[in-house]
């Protein structure tokens, strides 16, 4: 039995036993104050980002180097778990801000960035670069469309990090196996027509005894085949800044979009989806991919598939070329997106956020990200450097000047909904691409005029 | 304590055991606020279900007041909300994705629970056999429900898959088409109503209570008269089982209108907004558009009284149908 066991423990005895814990838990923590103390001398940053694999590590090396230099702020790096599939949710940053548990910076999708200042999420970063004497003319300092997209109305809410192109990769193999002229191929010998990448893609569709393709030319909506990416390479525009009105039926956009439903109706429709499906569920891993399965003739997609292409398939030789064109002589555009660094309202340390934010985005930080994660930069010191980006990226970054980005609207997820929906509809031959299209600007529209955001400043 | 001391009306009455659930003092005469010690039970009373009470108040009432305040406004999240009026419900009715997504919500309801009370009704009487190993059944039967619905999605993918998928490849050994599932804007709703299904065991467990309630001489006695299975089921099982019917019916109204986790994993709503359900719908305009909060909350409004009136209906008619025999 235990010594204890015949003992009262009355009001008192616990309250003497409360008031030693108490004692002995404030002794035990002054031996930490010091410490404590010494740890808030330095403001301390709190960086969110979703990213996982190099990506995260190659962030985690860029706090390092960036806490190394022993400057007046010190960065954590964390790695938070991504909100979902979608891309325009941010679901857990907001509900994080809005408890006070938000970071002090946040990696967040550009293309987000005009929509999250307009509800008030994002911190106008335009006095702290002031404040620090920065130039507030980001083009001097980033690529021309990543600076457009981290302003919004005027006011800059962002500071761009990474960028991805989007470009038309091949399978030579196949393609040689087709008869394609290679040479027309070769990106050195300039873009293809639409057309003409049809006539010999639809040739490589092999079907099985059910119908179903076992390999496909082509998926025009595989990958990065969005809708953005037809309007942009047959010269559209998504949004008219005199009017105020988004243009996903503009008459070049709709070129696009007929173009990729013929080349879905001669394939079949159907075959074409069934075909996709298994690498487009969520949780699919890359070896899901037909194109790595060595089973697509071609895709439109991005610089981040080299280091897929290695790991996955690296006896199968892949190569890329320019984003067609519509016609013979037209140029190639593609356009971009990628990520930025921002402060969300209610930071507890915005000078600090700043100063990392700086760091991060310039030469140093975005050097660190290349060098590790093989990204393409956004910084204009480093799109010339030929040794870091290699021959590939290197390519990728000479197609800056006639790269577009989505436009800056507070609107945008809700345009990128509405017009993927419309998508949908347009290559699976459910509807005309001008039904479906003036379909996502009325409904688009609709959040435009309740938001009450016209006029919206053109970028300059 | 003397659950008999108190006011000298307890003479009035004859003593009665204390026995467990019935103390004397609930017998007495007058208001329980008169009684010293009524209201130091109340007090204590009150304290137990604090935690709920707090629940109560702080997770469902004033998110609820607030719900009905943001439908009157325009709200990001983050700056003021600003007073609009009845704007958003105007708004609601010109709007084709928002009553896109409540047929889509509706087709699954009235689909997936009326099947879910007759595959729980299966299941429970599967799990209701006098076997020796019904305990393993039981537990093999009741096992889907057991797994978080995001499990079940991924299940669900590869079971459904097109081209890799164990449905598919049995499809056409019985003469049908193989769909694709969750790909065709045909099919979609109805691979997340037969998915819903995976659950029905949570359900099966009450109705096996209520199977376990019906007294075994009625079927002994409709035995005798020459009544067969059929019958037995028809007229004693059914009629005697109506109250855990409407139990799970309403259950079932209320969370299969709140249909959101299998479009959220699955389909993103798509194909062609197809499993855009109503509060998948709410969700983006509440995290994913700017400013749009207080559109979604009447979106959420809007819900609320449907489930409301929904519930009420069946409610209402119950007395049509229910037997509490």
């Amino acid at each position: 039995m235990s010594k204890f066991a015949h003992k009262h423990i009355n009001r008192r005895s616990v309250l003497k036993g409360a008031a030693a814990t108490g004692f002995g838990l404030g002794a035990a923590s002054s031996v930490y104050l010091p410490t404590a103390f010494g740890r808030q001398e330095k403001g301390k940053v709190v960086f969110w980002t979703t990213h996982s694999g190099l990506g995260f590590e190659a962030m985690q090396k860029i706090g390092e180097d960036y806490n190394a230099m022993g400057g007046a702020h010190e960065v954590e790096i964390v790695q938070r778990p991504p909100s979902s599939s979608n891309e325009t949710d941010s679901a857990a940053l907001i509900t994080a801000v809005r408890s006070g548990e938000g970071p002090d910076v946040y990696l967040l999708d550009r293309f987000i960035v005009g929509e999250r200042a307009a509800s008030g999420l994002l911190e106008d970063i335009t006095p702290l670069m002031e404040a620090a004497g920065d130039d507030t003319d980001l083009s001097a300092t980033f690529a021309g469309f990543a600076a457009e997209e981290a302003q919004y109305n005027g006011a800059i809410y962002a500071m761009p990090f990474d960028t991805d192109l989007r470009a038309l990769f091949y399978n030579v193999k196949l393609l040689e196996e087709a008869g394609a002229d290679m040479a027309a191929w070769d990106k050195a010998n300039g873009p293809m027509t639409w057309d003409a990448i049809a006539e010999v893609l639809h040739s490589l569709d092999v079907k099985d005894n059910n119908g179903a393709l076992t390999q496909a030319g082509f998926v025009p909506y595989f990958s990065q085949g969005w809708h953005y990416t037809y309007g942009f390479a047959f010269g559209g525009e998504f949004f008219d800044y005199e009017n105020c009105e988004v243009t996903p039926d503009n008459e070049k956009n709709l070129q696009g979009y007929q173009w990729a439903r013929d080349y879905c109706e001669a394939s079949g429709f159907q075959e074409l989806y069934d075909f996709r499906q298994p690498s487009s569920r969520p949780g699919s891993s890359p070896t899901d991919s037909p194109f790595i399965q060595g089973r697509l003739g071609a895709m439109i997609s991005g610089n981040w598939e080299f280091a897929g292409f290695k790991e996955y398939a690296p006896d199968t030789e892949f190569s890329y070329t320019f984003t067609p064109v519509p016609a013979e002589g037209d140029p190639s555009v593609t356009w971009a997106g990628g990520w930025s660094t921002v402060i969300p309202a209610g930071a507890k340390n915005p000078e600090g956020a700043y100063d990392f934010m700086k760091y991060m985005t310039g030469a140093d930080g975005q050097r660190t990200y290349v060098e590790i994660n093989n990204n393409l930069p956004t910084n204009l010191e480093l799109l010339g450097d030929a040794e870091l980006l290699g021959e590939d990226l290197k390519w990728f970054a000479d197609q800056f000047e006639t790269t577009r980005n989505r436009p800056v609207l507070p609107v945008g997820a809700k345009y990128w909904d509405e017009m993927t929906a419309a998508w949908e509809l347009i290559y699976t031959g459910e509807a005309e691409p001008a039904d479906a299209m003036a379909q996502a600007k009325e409904n688009t529209m609709a959040d435009m005029e309740a938001g009450g955001y016209c006029p919206i400043e053109a970028p300059e | 304590m003397d659950a008999t001391s108190g006011t000298s009306s307890t003479a009035l009455i004859p003593p009665e055991p204390a026995v467990a659930g019935v103390r004397a003092t609930n017998l007495k005469a007058g208001p329980w606020w008169r009684s010293r010690t009524e209201r130091k039970n109340m007090r204590l009373g009150l304290l137990f279900i604090s935690p709920w009470i707090v629940g109560f108040l702080g997770l469902t009432l004033y998110p609820l007041y607030r719900t009905f305040y943001l439908s009157f406004t325009r709200f990001g999240g983050f700056l003021d909300a600003e007073w609009i009026g009845w704007a958003n419900f105007d708004r609601l009715l010109g709007d084709d994705l928002f009553f896109k997504s409540l047929y889509n919500t509706f087709y699954y309801t009235l689909l997936a629970v009326p099947i879910g009370v007759v595959v729980a009704m299966m299941l429970a009487l599967a799990m209701d056999q006098s076997l020796p190993e019904i305990p393993l059944y039981r537990t093999i039967l009741y096992l889907p429900s057991i797994l978080p619905l995001f499990a079940t999605a991924f299940i669900f993918m590869t079971l459904l898959d097109p081209q890799q998928g164990l449905v598919n490849d049995m499809l056409p050994a019985i003469g049908l088409n193989p769909p694709n599932w969750f790909g065709d804007a045909r099919y979609a709703k109805i691979a997340i109503v037969g998915m819903a299904q995976f659950g029905a065991g949570q359900m099966a467990l009450v109705f096996l209570a209520g199977l376990k309630g019906i007294d075994t001489s009625l079927y002994e006695a409709a035995e005798i008269d020459g009544a067969g299975v059929l019958n037995r089921f028809f007229k004693i099982t059914l009629p005697l089982m109506t109250p855990v019917i409407l139990y799970s019916l309403i259950l079932g109204i209320s969370s299969g209108l709140q249909v959101f986790t299998q479009s959220f994993i699955i389909t993103n709503g798509g194909p062609a907004n197809s499993t855009n359900f109503l509060v998948f719908n709410l969700y983006r305009n509440a995290f994913n558009y700017s400013n749009q909060m207080g559109y979604a909350s009447a979106m959420g409004v809007i819900l609320f009284l449907i489930t409301v009136a929904l519930a009420g209906l069946v409610f209402f008619t119950s007395n049509k149908w229910v037997n509490y025999d």
